[in-house]
């Protein structure tokens, strides 16, 4: 592993707010983020003016209150949301973690399951193959492993999500508030592979409210604030600022 | 920015190398929709001869039973392909929002998914067509080797027209109930099984002739009752499959930022 790297400069989002084209009007989800309204359309500034550099090593930690931008700011770093202006350079291969919902399938079975993200994510079969036993494994699920997944307790899902996302090697992993669902055992657990991930020289950004969380997995915190960057501290001067 | 139709390519592009996942999702959701049941994905076929022989026994008796059988089967077997395509598609990237949201995919993966989903059900449906082929004691010939290319034609079309109606159906939610109503009213407007007598003057004609589905049902039937091929239907669907395929990549470049927001 060569050492990852992120490196920011002013990324900004902002999306349309689509009024869908239906028959059905005046239907709107709840935003938290800034709304302007020009004309009949109306945008939304997600994220303004980010700027930042990780490098190997680095566990940055994103906290804000909900609709602050985190979980936007973790979609553009994986890929999901491209930035509309700004850019975002990124070396490493870069796993995520999102809500369990997203990219799993509930109706398969959670070995399934750790076939089709590895395939996502871009591993061949017979790699998979090799890493399936260690991945079931460190996911404590045992027989439940060919149940499906909608069969799973929360903190079940979590375990599954966590190990399959750990276990492909990546060099850059990205979660957003996952860690709730497990159990003090797997947490601590969790903690290991994060910290063994983050000395073979990757990076972690952990997006969370959790502040005893992040005080202890992450040397660096950043505060968001309605899509900007409120502030940017190491983890000391940010615990003496709490 | 890369103009609409480089973003597009780009993307295709991108989706055809990762041949195993949207092979995997396929498989997966063939076998989704039928988990827990005895039959399984065989339920595709029964549907097909149950559909097909409602039809013969309704409706065969005035021409040459045999004949018309064939004429049904062959025309069923692209109808519900095309019923496939259109249903599925318009609500492709909604059923897809999980990934969508929560990966990187090219949305061209979820495209070729349901491609290949599409083949799939037309395999087990082409299974119950053979049968019939059989049972009828169908004339093959050499002429037969025309399906050949009128299947490739059908194929290259359906790769745009999903994109077209999948684009299309997640800026417009309503598209997906507009096009099962058209596709259930269309099945009688198609000549599906109607036609063979040739008695398609008037009204019947103009639906026959500017319907462009019924080229699509005849580029594969005509080969298949007649061992000839058709040359203007072929000619037709080879321009609509011309001109869906542009059309298809500027809305795919133009929408690809968006789609994640609207779904």
């Amino acid at each position: 592993m060569s050492g990852a790297s992120i490196k920011a400069s002013e990324i900004g989002l902002t999306y349309r707010l689509m009024r869908r084209l239906s028959f059905a009007r005046g239907r709107h989800a709840p935003v938290h983020h800034r709304v302007e309204t020009e004309g009949r359309k109306q945008f939304v500034t997600a994220l303004d003016g980010v700027s930042f550099e990780l490098s190997s090593g680095d566990r940055l930690g994103l906290i804000g209150h909900n609709g602050a931008g985190k979980t936007t700011l973790l979609k553009v770093l994986y890929g999901v949301y491209e930035p509309t202006s700004g850019s975002v350079d990124i070396s490493g291969r870069v796993d995520a973690l999102f809500n369990i919902n997203l990219g799993f399938r509930q109706e398969a079975t959670g070995r399934r399951n750790i076939v089709l993200r590895g395939l996502v994510t871009g591993w061949k079969l017979d790699q998979i193959e090799a890493r399936m036993d260690e991945i079931i494994a460190f996911s404590e699920l045992g027989d439940f492993i060919d149940m499906p997944l909608k069969t799973y307790s929360a903190g079940m899902s979590a375990r599954l999500a966590f190990s399959i996302a750990t276990s492909f090697d990546p060099e850059i992993l990205l979660m957003d508030e996952w860690i709730g669902a497990g159990d003090a055992d797997f947490r601590q657990k969790a903690q290991t592979r994060m910290r063994e991930l983050t000395e073979k020289a990757g990076i972690i950004v952990l997006a969370s409210h959790s502040k005893e969380l992040l005080g202890r997995v992450c040397n660096k915190v950043m505060t968001l604030e309605d899509g900007a960057i409120k502030s940017l501290q190491s983890i000391d001067e940010w615990k003496a600022a709490q | 920015m890369a103009s609409p139709f480089a973003e597009a390519i780009g993307d295709f592009h991108t989706a055809l190398k990762m041949r195993p996942v949207w092979m995997a999702l396929a498989q997966e959701d063939i076998g989704e929709q039928h988990r827990r049941t005895t039959l399984g994905p065989s339920w595709l076929l029964i549907n097909y001869l149950l559909l097909v022989g409602t039809f013969i026994v309704v409706f065969g008796y005035q021409t040459d039973p045999r004949a018309f059988a064939r004429y049904a089967a062959s025309g069923m077997l692209v109808w519900l392909y095309i019923t496939d395509i259109v249903t599925l598609s318009t609500s492709l990237f909604v059923r897809e929002a999980s990934f969508i949201k929560g990966t990187r995919l090219p949305f061209s993966v979820y495209v070729l998914r349901l491609l290949m989903q599409a083949i799939i059900r037309f395999g087990y449906m082409a299974l119950g067509w053979a049968g019939i082929m059989i049972l009828t004691g169908a004339p093959v010939s050499p002429g037969w080797l025309w399906i050949v290319p009128a299947l490739a034609v059908i194929l290259l079309a359906t790769v745009p027209a999903i994109i077209v109606f999948a684009v299309s159906g997640a800026f417009f939610p309503d598209l997906q109930f507009i096009m099962q109503n058209l596709v259930r009213v269309g099945m009688f407007l198609t000549p599906v099984f109607w036609g063979m007598d040739g008695r398609i003057a008037g009204l019947r004609g103009h639906l026959y002739t500017f319907n462009p589905f019924t080229h699509f049902l005849e580029m594969f039937r005509e080969p298949v009752l007649h061992g000839t091929l058709p040359v203007p239907s072929f000619v037709i669907c080879t321009a609509i499959t011309l001109a869906l395929w542009p059309m298809a990549l500027y809305l795919l470049g133009k929408t690809r930022r968006q789609i994640v927001f609207v779904v």
